[in-house]
């Protein structure tokens, strides 16, 4: 006989992981037709920026966006750059594979991090045009491949549909993904603003990018390096969890959870492992694949009452004062510039991270559509050089600059043609949400993001301040030049003499620093 | 006499004119920004001069410099004021000081804000040059008061005889020093505070009987009234008498003949007439001669309280009656007098008074 729990249980089944998000699209970024859109864009160009990185490359990279028939929210999206290329047997698991990738479980500042972004963006064609991706790639090897590949919900797979391969010298990857229910406009959540925001902190790419109505702009690059590729970074003990520790221990190619622990873990010396021994009691010359959970959890505890070295944040790759300003300048052509990157910090106990800021002032810098340098300030935010478009009021850096008391250096986030450049650098960002599109309210980001803007305003400060000298210099100036001369002729008058040359007390008078009389 | 004194006003205005326009020159040649020193008119530097019983300029001043932000278009407005006096005073002409504030309209620093402001400049050029503005062509708005008695004056090609000049007497003009004492029979000088008791005095024929000038003043003497009564003192050596009504006011306007003002004291010594003699009322005669009263007012004891500390009114005469005023809570007006009949105040009073203070000195 069934029981009832045998008929709930009749419909149960096992979801792949790319079901649950096909139905969690919004999770992703998928919500709306203006920011579904930037969200494809936003996942292919990452990755191409990413790989271009990895491989020492200066990324050219060529957005493409046309309409495909009538239906203004029918499009077709093309990214194409000039990085390594994919061999060909990791496409299907690249563009067809929730969570596979090559940064899940490193310690590495890059863009990406959970590998679901472009798998993301091949499904989300794939649920609203029905079509596959098309993929178009080269190792440099002389043979360009082509293909069709789309996902297997139910088995979180990619499959490949067809497959051409030619001769050619190309070398890059080139992905169209066609798109239903999209919109294209140029509002600041566009993919041109995307871009735009993009080539502000990757100084090192040209962008180009066509819009559907024909018109091609390109944001060029601006300085001629590479980036040096980051280096992963080990965890640092403090700020581990139990559910890490495991996890790491289950990888581990070591043979005792000790060697686990030197290998794994930073600043963990032969006499750490010792201490960790003895405050935690747990033996530590196991098999680390034998952990058990409450034994990991003592470990933990253990981390927490020790002292360390500082983490190591040696891997970091924060873009640069003098590459922010220099993208800054071809940006905004700003009256004043000024950046700082500011030495590493940490958050929750152990993980690295660096903040950088840079302000523009004046030229076309400001809130105004496209940067007509009016309407107070603009900020765009960054997460290890990847715009921040979306979810701006949840964001840490938002709620860090909106707690400046911007009066004091003389600007007013109302009408100051502003706008401030915030780049978050960590190999671990807090983000909020799986969107990523902001990031986490953590008190130590925080107050480095407050001292960042402190740094920046000042600098800023002096230079309004030398502005507005220099506008009482020249109106004092006017004003000599206008009385002088009557004060002149009317002394002449009075003497029945000839007027003087005034020439020189002119000259004296408008170079003088503070006034001569009381 | 005719032309010299004139003249020699004209010359001297113009001279001090020259130099001031010639220091500025001079700065500007050896390269060094100009500066203009005004005698500093605050309280402050406002100086009681005992020798000559009036307030004069303390030694301080204040720099006007052309190399100050604040303060180089005053400077060229003061020298556009001065450049305009000058041409007034060469073509012989006069301004009032509004015609001169709206001429400024057309100078090159632009106009002024307000009268005041030009009024001021006017004020510091007469400190600065030690040039009443008279003299440098620029007189008020208001005429003078009014004169009753045997003189004879000449304005330009006419002669006024001031007891021929109607009821009303002769009016003394703003341009006072333009005019030239020609004759004069009169022994002494009375100044009245209200035309009322000038017309009394008029009509009683009190010029005869005391061979006197009677002046109206009409309340506070005017500048050019102050003028005349000084220039009655020193060019025709008449004695001055006052006679005002019973109160701080009446008392203080007969002061301001004999010691001048604070507010015009860079120019008391061109003002000021310090033999001058206050005949009354007094608190004095208040009791003497029994007269009606009023009661002092809050605003009246406050008056004469700031009055005792006054260094003008530093004798034994003033303290006297100011004291005694307090203690009798009272005040008469000149016209009380007339309790004892009309012509009482010019038959009985005034005669006994003018005995008393001729008598003394």
């Amino acid at each position: 006989m069934k029981t009832l729990a045998d008929e709930l249980f009749r419909e149960f089944r096992e979801h792949s992981v790319s079901e649950f998000f096909r139905k969690n699209a919004a999770m992703l970024g998928y919500t709306g037709k203006v920011r579904s859109l930037t969200t494809v864009i936003h996942e292919a160009v990452t990755n191409s920026l990413d790989a271009c990185e990895e491989a020492g490359i200066l990324p050219d990279l060529v957005v493409e966006i046309r309409r495909l028939d009538e239906d203004p929210e029918h499009l077709r999206v093309a990214v194409e750059d000039n990085g390594p290329g994919i061999p060909e047997r990791f496409i299907p698991s690249v563009f067809g594979k929730m969570l596979a990738g090559t940064k899940l479980h490193r310690m590495l500042q890059q863009r990406g991090q959970q590998g679901i972004g472009i798998s993301g963006a091949v499904m989300f064609a794939q649920i609203t045009s029905g079509k596959p991706a098309l993929v178009r790639t080269s190792t440099g090897d002389g043979k360009v491949v082509e293909v069709e590949v789309s996902i297997n919900v139910d088995r979180n797979e990619g499959e490949i549909h067809t497959r051409r391969a030619v001769e050619g010298k190309w070398k890059g990857t080139r992905i169209e993904l066609e798109l239903k229910e999209v919109s294209y406009q140029r509002s600041r959540y566009s993919p041109f603003h995307y871009l735009r925001m993009t080539s502000v902190a990757n100084p090192h790419a040209r962008i180009t990018l066509e819009e559907p109505d024909g018109n091609k702009t390109v944001f060029e690059r601006v300085v001629k390096e590479v980036p040096e590729p980051p280096e992963p970074m080990p965890l640092y003990p403090k700020g581990l969890m139990a559910d890490d520790l495991l996890i790491l221990c289950r990888a581990s190619k070591s043979r005792t959870v000790a060697g686990t622990l030197t290998a794994e873990l930073s600043r963990m010396t032969r006499q750490k492992v010792e201490e960790v021994e003895r405050l935690s009691g747990v033996r530590l010359d196991k098999k680390p694949q034998e952990l058990t959970w409450e034994e990991a959890e003592k470990i933990v505890k253990a981390f927490k009452q020790m002292k360390f070295m500082a983490p190591s944040s040696s891997g970091l790759r924060p873009i640069g004062k003098e590459h922010i300003e220099k993208s800054l300048k071809q940006m905004y052509e700003p009256e004043f510039v000024v950046a700082v990157t500011r030495e590493p910090k940490f958050y929750r106990g152990g993980i690295p991270f660096v903040v950088e800021l840079g302000m523009a002032y004046g030229g076309k810098a400001g809130k105004g559509e496209e940067g007509e340098g009016v309407g107070g300030m603009e900020l765009l935010r960054f997460a290890n050089r990847a715009p921040l478009v979306f979810d701006q009021g949840g964001c840490v850096i938002t709620s860090a600059l909106r707690d400046i008391d911007w009066g004091r250096y003389s600007l007013n986030p109302e009408l100051s043609p502003l706008t401030v450049f915030v780049n978050f650098c960590s190999a671990y960002v807090p983000y909020t949400s799986a969107g990523k599109q902001s990031i986490a309210d953590e008190p130590e980001i925080y107050e480095e993001l407050r001292f960042a803007a402190m740094d920046v305003a000042r600098e800023l400060r002096f230079y309004l301040h030398r502005k507005i000298r220099q506008k009482e210099r020249e109106q004092r100036a006017g004003i000599f030049e206008k009385f002088l001369p009557i004060i002149a002729k009317r002394a002449s008058s009075l003497a029945g003499e000839e007027p003087p040359d005034i020439r020189p007390v002119l000259k004296k008078v408008t170079g003088l620093e503070s006034d001569g009389g009381e | 006499m005719e032309g010299s004194k004139e003249g020699s006003r004209k010359h001297r205005a113009l001279e001090e004119l020259r130099k001031l326009g010639r220091g500025v020159l001079q700065e500007l040649r050896e390269g060094k920004p100009p500066r203009l020193k005004v005698p500093s008119r605050g309280t402050s530097n406002i100086v009681y001069d005992g020798k000559h019983k009036y307030y004069v300029l303390g030694p301080r001043y204040e720099v006007r410099s052309a190399s100050s932000m604040a303060q180089v278009k005053k400077f060229a407005q003061t020298l556009c004021v001065a450049d305009f006096c000058r041409e007034l005073v060469k073509a012989g002409k006069f301004a009032t000081l509004r015609e001169m504030y709206y001429t400024a309209e057309g100078w090159e620093p632009g106009p002024f804000k307000d009268q005041d402001e030009s009024d001021l400049l006017v004020e510091d050029l007469e400190a600065m040059l030690g040039v009443k503005r008279e003299d440098l062509a620029l007189m008020p708005e208001e005429d003078g008061a009014a004169v009753f008695g045997d003189l004879m004056l000449r304005e330009g090609d006419v002669t006024i005889n001031a007891t021929k000049a109607g009821r009303g007497g002769y009016t003394i003009p703003p341009t006072i020093d333009e005019v030239e004492f020609v004759k004069c029979r009169a022994k002494r000088v009375i100044a009245i505070e209200t035309m009322g008791m000038y017309h009394r005095f008029v009509q009683e024929e009190a010029w005869k009987k005391f061979d006197a000038l009677i002046v109206g003043l009409k309340g506070q003497a005017a500048r050019a009234t102050r003028r005349f009564l000084k220039r009655a003192n020193e060019e025709l050596g008449l004695p001055v008498y006052i006679f005002a009504d019973g109160d701080p006011f009446g008392y203080h306007i007969g002061m301001v003949i004999i010691s001048g003002s604070a507010k015009l004291a860079y120019i008391n010594h061109e003002l000021a007439v310090p033999e001058a003699k206050y005949l009354g009322v007094t608190a004095s005669d208040i009791v003497n001669y029994d007269l009606p009263t009023d009661k002092l007012r809050d605003l009246d004891i406050a008056r004469l309280k700031q009055l005792q500390k006054d260094p003008r009114y530093n004798t034994e005469f003033w303290q006297k009656e100011i004291k005694k005023m307090l203690e009798l809570g009272k005040k008469a007006e000149q016209q009380a007098f007339a309790k004892y009949g009309l012509e009482y105040v010019v038959k009985e009073y005034l005669p006994a008074k003018l005995k008393e203070a001729e008598g003394l000195s």
